[in-house]
């Protein structure tokens, strides 16, 4: 029999408001350890909540980018259990009635087209304390930091509408995406500010049944939910196959092996109403006040991308997909290049240097003016393409003006005739084999002195020039 | 004294000299926090635990010039009387004003108990921050005085909005004034026929004369029937367990009180330290509390619905008559000798109506009786109307002293 995977997402976001969520304490989890605590994250006894309305505004303006519908009325509940990260007892969480509901997300679908994936609903909670656990030394030992307790996340709960970890993966980069570009939250599974929680069970193929699912957790990159995802798929197969039953339960991720472990039977704690903290009440005028705060995004940008600048669809893509790197492309096409070659080259290039450095763009030395100067240079052929490429990582990493780089960097092209004809002579002269092999027909061995040519002039010979002389001198 | 106090103020000055409430000495239960003063609620859970800063109704009385002579005895975590020493400090003449957490009654029974004044505000019309409570939809901070003249005075520093008590409704944001000058027009009560049909001779001629001071002040009075009057306690006692299981978990003696050394990992450690440190009104109240919340949850959602029916029945009633008139006690039930859920439940069974509705309630002693023979007598005002009540209580205070 032919299975079909049944996948839905409970998403944790760490929202970046600068107090916790009921207290005023500094949300800065990284901290030195209990650094940023008081009565009320500490839950002492007689301590009061008292809701951020920083936190309620972002946690917000995230439901709106995720195209939900913010509730008139939410309410918060103790979801009881109790752990050593939760020494109250109960985590304050929206069960009955959640911040807001019915969103959605787009994504491309394996088979290339467009597909809507629906959000059940999004609320409001606070984070736990950390546990540090201290294996070495003679007693080990387990410490509990209460920084994180208390800091505003919102968990996104997807419908069951994704089939495979293809689906699973674009749905959390198409959240991400959204997520990032209200400013609300920074959304990195590393850092574990973004946690991916999977719901994942098999039916057979063309049916629309709910079998009991499995959850996975521990994944800490797009390509762990995606990993994970494949590989609770196949095991799950090769269960139902031997005629094994699915129990509900809770696997963990092992990034190392790859594979997934058992960890529990899955908990669902009891939510009672907590009455000694405020409801949240909303208006429409208050909603349409945060609704215009939310920037152009990630899809309207691309489809003007591609009406503006004449992008394809796949470089518009590119430009949009995090808002930064949007931003810069507009700044660096004002500046006057053509828009295609600035987004190749953000694209191609600056991407992956900012990659290799884990850079933002905004914590580097390139401005928009210097990187269009950069496009300029080459535009006008005062320097080669893979000059311009060293030039651009002396632009992201030191203050040198572009002038100055070129002048110290001895980056000017060789286009003289002259210098170029020694240099090929010379070349010629060291390689009378093939030359004499080229002149009895075989015309690869161009392309071998070509190179030798550049690798003559240490890369600054203008190929075009180089290419024109290095034929005639040949045909002599 | 030992017996009377858990602590007492080395330095009972007042920390302002002038004020509304100059030189008034209060006395309160450890569940308030005080700064620097023990504060573990009669709980071993919490033993040891000294409030971080003052709860916001110590600062306003503190502010108004009131003095603090020291924190009583209390039942564990507030629930019921058994061990409160609260109403003897006062009976003593060691302080002015007791401040009572009433979760099912405990401030009215206690002044009904003392033949004292006790009154229970409307719920969220005194901040709770700071209280170490149980019940946090059902409790309000309550006041215990001999006359009404000084819980007058006291309620109207320490109501009125507190940020730091964002759970306080909007429909108390006012706070609370006295009523100047008092009475005026006819006033109805409604007698409760439910409490009445339950009564002995004993009870039924204390309540009549209770009724006949009441009538003195011009307030006339009629029979109104209450109807599911039987189902305010199981209400009171689902939600209260759920909201109370809850309340605890944060008591857990672990980061403070008895921290049970016995135990192979943290479950079983704070397994025992909580079988260790509960005691036994206390710990059923809680298991019967996580029963519902983890096993039976259906109820306690039927219980909310039940209880904002009660609500709305309470409301109606009370859109007909001024008040409403019950007794306090029940012959034969002490609540200050209730040691177990059901006999918790059989003694305040006349005063934990006021406490699922979040009403005004206002306990009135019978000058004529000794105290224990007194059943007291309630009357339950409109929701926010908690300055009628106490402008009602005033005259009758000064009725019973005009005719001594």
């Amino acid at each position: 029999m032919t299975y079909e995977a049944v996948i839905g997402l409970e998403i944790h976001v760490q929202l970046n408001a600068a107090t916790k969520l009921f207290c005023d304490c500094p949300n800065r989890p990284g901290d030195e350890p209990n650094r940023n605590i008081c009565p009320v994250c500490l839950w002492l006894p007689g301590a009061f909540p008292h809701l951020s309305g920083q936190a309620l505004e972002k946690a917000v303006l995230a439901c709106l980018a995720l195209n939900c519908t913010i509730q008139r009325q939410s309410a918060f509940d103790q979801k009881v259990y109790y752990y050593p990260d939760l020494p109250k007892g109960y985590q304050l969480s929206q069960h009955h009635k959640p911040l807001a509901k019915n969103g959605w997300v787009d994504i491309v679908a394996e088979d290339g087209r467009l597909k809507r994936l629906r959000i059940h609903h999004i609320h409001l909670e606070e984070d736990v304390a950390k546990l540090v656990h201290e294996t070495e030394g003679r007693t080990p030992i387990s410490l509990v930091d209460f920084n994180r307790a208390g800091t505003p996340l919102i968990e996104i709960v997807s419908e069951p509408d994704m089939r495979s970890s293809h689906d699973a993966m674009e749905y959390v980069k198409a959240l991400r995406a959204q997520l990032r570009y209200t400013g609300c939250a920074e959304c990195s599974l590393d850092q574990g500010t973004l946690r991916v929680d999977a719901n994942i069970s098999l039916r057979p193929a063309g049916t629309d049944v709910f079998n009991t699912k499995v959850e996975v957790k521990n994944m800490n990159s797009i390509r762990n939910v995606g990993d994970a995802i494949a590989y609770e798929i196949t095991r799950q197969t090769s269960c139902l196959e031997k005629g094994e039953p699915i129990v509900l339960h809770t696997r963990l991720w092992d990034p190392e092996k790859r594979v997934t472990t058992a960890m529990r039977a899955k908990f669902e704690g009891p939510c009672v109403p907590d009455p000694s903290v405020a409801h949240i009440v909303v208006d429409d005028a208050w909603c349409d006040a945060i609704r215009r705060q939310l920037p152009e995004m990630p899809a309207q940008k691309a489809a003007r991308f591609t009406a503006t600048f004449g992008l394809n669809p796949e470089e518009a893509s590119a430009m949009s997909a995090e808002r930064d790197i949007a931003e810069f492309f507009e700044a660096v096409v004002v500046c006057g290049p053509p828009p295609r070659k600035a987004a190749g080259w953000i694209g191609s290039h600056l991407m992956p240097v900012l990659k290799e450095r884990n850079l933002a763009l905004g914590a580097t030395h390139l401005g928009a003016e210097r990187f269009a100067a950069l496009l300029d240079a080459l535009e006008k052929q005062q320097i080669n393409h893979q000059a311009a490429r060293q030039v651009l990582v002396q632009l992201v990493d030191s203050p040198v003006s572009l002038a100055q780089i070129l002048e110290n960097g001895d980056f000017g092209q060789i286009c003289d005739s002259t210098d170029l004809e020694t240099l090929i002579e010379r070349v010629l002269a060291a390689h009378p084999a093939d030359v004499r092999d080229y002149r009895n027909g075989n015309a690869k061995v161009e392309g071998f002195l070509m190179g030798q040519v550049m690798k003559a002039s240490r890369g600054k010979a203008n190929p075009g020039r180089v290419r024109q002389l290095l034929a005639q001198q040949l045909a002599k | 004294m030992a017996d009377l106090f858990t602590f007492s103020n080395p330095s009972p000055v007042p920390s302002a000299t002038s004020g509304p409430l100059a030189g008034l000495r209060v006395v309160v239960q450890p569940n308030l926090s005080v700064q620097g003063w023990p504060c573990p609620a009669g709980s071993p859970a919490l033993a040891g635990y000294t409030a971080l800063s003052h709860a916001t109704v110590v600062t306003r009385l503190a502010q108004a010039g009131a003095v603090l002579a020291g924190s009583s005895r209390m039942a564990e975590l507030g629930l019921g009387l058994a061990g409160d020493t609260t109403a003897r400090v006062l009976a003593e003449g060691r302080a002015d004003l007791a401040l009572i957490n009433d979760t099912i009654g405990e401030a009215r029974a206690a002044a009904a108990g003392a033949g004292l004044f006790g009154f229970k505000p409307s719920w969220g019309l005194v901040s709770r921050c700071g209280l170490t409570g149980l019940v946090p939809s059902m409790e309000s901070i309550g006041l215990v005085a001999a006359d009404p003249a000084p819980i007058i005075a006291a309620l109207a520093v320490m109501a009125g909005p507190d940020p730091e008590d964002p759970s306080i409704p909007e429909d108390c944001a006012a706070g609370f004034r006295a009523q100047q000058p008092p009475l005026t027009g006819v006033r109805i009560a409604g007698v409760i026929q439910e409490c009445v049909d339950n009564m002995d001779h004993t009870q039924r001629n204390a309540f009549e004369e209770g009724l006949a001071r009441l009538g003195a002040t011009g307030v006339t009075t009629r029979m109104v029937n209450l109807d599911q009057d039987d189902l305010f306690a199981d209400v009171h006692h689902i939600v209260a367990a759920v909201e109370a299981s809850s309340s605890a978990g944060k008591y857990d003696g672990v980061r403070y009180g008895h921290r049970s050394p016995a135990g192979k990992n943290w479950n079983e450690m704070v397994l025992n330290t909580r079988s260790e440190s509960f005691g036994p009104l206390i710990k059923p109240f809680l298991f019967q509390g996580a029963y519902f919340q983890f096993h039976n949850y259906s109820a306690f959602e039927n219980a909310c619905r039940i209880r904002g029916r009660l609500v709305q029945a309470t409301s109606d009633m009370l859109g007909q008559v001024d008040m409403l008139v019950a007794p306090t006690c029940r012959p034969a039930h002490d609540p200050a000798r209730a040691t177990t859920i059901e006999a918790t439940y059989a003694a305040f069974g006349l005063t934990l109506p006021a406490n699922v509705t979040g009403l005004p309630v206002l306990q009135v002693p019978s000058p004529a009786r000794a105290p224990g023979t007194d059943f007291g007598l309630q009357l339950i005002g409109k929701r926010c109307d908690d300055a009628g009540l106490l402008a009602i209580g005033l005259a009758l205070s000064s009725a019973a002293r005009e005719g001594r």
